[in-house]
């Protein structure tokens, strides 16, 4: 596994942060159009990617030669992608994987390059259209973060993005697990790439009331409150995250490091383009995801939500963990990654999937930050403000996307 | 702007981008190509130091140029033309 966040660049840093309650949120760092209404969110525009990797130090010195000459002309997702990317890689012992050809790789994330297009986009109009960035027809692509990786760890099975809009990180986890069902792999790297934040999307998410702009903007930290009563819309930010996937014989077979068992995971739409949720396809989603894990409701004791914290989002969410799990829905934590890190839009599902085999390898559930006036609609126990030790065994990990997509994984501990 | 300045701007873009070029010395009958250079480094070397020199450039005349004295002499051709904003 391997995570870039607002929280930490690394899978340690990133798990102590979760542990003791850190927000990654702030004012941001990078110059935004004073017009644009989002003053917030997790900004990961000063990632230092050089000294990221100088902080590795068991990676070969080939290799991160080779990773900072791919980046060197690149935008940031690319970077926070490999940074990820090479974390899993040396964790998952790939390096001594028999069959490279037989590594796929699966990057979820769309519209990734949105602040690089941008700029080359007011280049083109406002300056000269040869002075856009020589290489923009190339790096512009959602898949030039996907082969670029692939070229630095020299993966060469199948390899494709998904998009899913917020739930693409859940759904390049089920593709890369229908690829490996079919035996289309030996083992698959699952990326999830953020997208690149911009003042016109922001903007956008703003005049459509999805995102926080109202009553957190001077106190950043506590605008994600997924479940609180005072809860007003996503907070935006940049993370990226990686996992390694492959199948048990295999990965115990060369003594690979397990963190835990991916069981099942389910997909439905709700054949609807707007951002309301729907209670009966997210309902569907997370059944039809237990049925593939062929586990039951009863069995889950640890649920990591997809709570954006939105009004309505987070409330039909809810509902329907209720509706799933019954009376067993309030005995169990079900709590928000989001409140620390933030909404990563298309990498949430990765990085919020690392989250949850962190919690089950420890025994310790994260808290829900920001959790200062419960809301009745909520009956859930959210985990509220400060984690807990709690031996949890099998955990479903939701998220949910605009244009109806609904998603869930289900993970199991690992117990060697 | 001088011929020597615009060389010293392709140059500096050469040993930059184009890794395979460390060590070795760049001169105006250097050859990106036999250098071991790639076409997306081409690209971007030519690219780049174009937008330095703030020139215009027609692209259908860089085709045509296979070492840094043909750059330059394309270079010092469109200087005389009105610079780019």
């Amino acid at each position: 596994m391997g995570v870039v966040t607002p929280i930490g660049d690394t899978i340690e840093t990133f798990w102590t942060s979760l542990v003791s309650g850190r927000s990654g949120i702030g004012r941001w760092k990078r110059p935004i159009d004073e017009r644009c209404y989002a003053r917030i969110g997790g900004d990961l525009s000063d990632f230092d990617l050089a000294a990221h990797l100088g902080r590795q130090p068991r990676y070969a010195p080939h290799l991160v030669k080779r990773c900072l000459s791919l980046m060197r002309a690149s935008p940031l997702v690319p970077k926070l992608v490999a940074a990820a990317a090479l974390q899993a890689y040396h964790d998952a012992g790939l390096p001594g994987f028999r069959d490279a050809g037989r590594i796929g790789h699966v990057m979820a994330g769309h519209n990734v390059n949105a602040g690089y297009i941008v700029q080359n986009v007011l280049t083109f109009h406002q300056s000269d259209p040869d002075y856009i960035e020589p290489l923009f027809g190339l790096l512009c692509l959602d898949t030039d973060v996907l082969a670029a990786s692939s070229e630095l760890l020299s993966l060469s099975g199948p390899s494709f993005t998904v998009g899913g809009a917020c739930a693409s990180g859940n759904m390049a986890i089920l593709a890369a697990l229908d690829l490996l069902r079919a035996g289309r792999a030996g083992a698959m790297l699952v990326s999830g790439a953020p997208i690149e934040l911009e003042p016109v999307a922001l903007h956008g998410w703003t005049m459509l009331e999805a995102l926080s702009y109202q009553s957190f903007n001077d106190a950043p930290e506590r605008a994600s409150r997924p479940f609180d009563a005072l809860r007003e819309g996503f907070v935006p930010s940049e993370c990226a995250g990686a996992v390694v996937l492959e199948p048990l014989d295999g990965a115990r077979a060369r003594g690979a490091r397990i963190h835990a068992e991916l069981l099942g995971a389910a997909t439905t739409s709700d054949a609807c383009r707007l951002t309301r949720p729907d209670l009966d396809g997210q309902v569907r989603a997370i059944q039809l995801a237990l049925d593939d894990a062929r586990v039951d409701a009863v069995d889950v004791d640890y649920i990591n939500a997809h709570a954006t914290s939105t009004r309505l989002g987070d409330a039909v969410e809810a509902s329907a963990i209720t509706r799933v799990l019954g009376e067993r829905a309030r005995r169990i934590p079900v709590n928000a990654t989001k409140s620390m890190i933030g909404h990563c839009l298309s990498a949430a599902g990765v990085v919020e999937a690392i989250a949850t085999v962190l919690q089950l390898t420890h025994g310790i559930v994260h808290p829900t930050i920001n959790q200062e006036q419960s809301d009745p609609e909520i009956d859930l126990d959210v985990v509220p403000n400060r984690a807990r030790h709690a031996a949890v065994s099998l955990a479903l990990s939701n998220s949910f996307g605009f244009g109806g997509l609904n998603s869930s994984i289900v993970l199991g501990r690992f117990d060697a | 702007m001088t011929r020597s300045q615009m060389f010293e701007a392709v140059k500096a873009n050469i040993e930059r981008i184009v890794e395979e070029a460390a060590g070795r010395e760049i001169t105006e009958s250097t050859s990106m190509v036999d250098l071991g250079a790639d076409s997306l480094q081409i690209v971007e070397v030519v690219s780049r130091s174009i937008k330095e020199l703030r020139l215009k450039v027609p692209r259908t005349e860089l085709a045509s140029a296979q070492t840094v004295k043909d750059l330059l002499d394309l270079f010092e051709r469109s200087a005389q033309q009105p610079a780019a904003r």
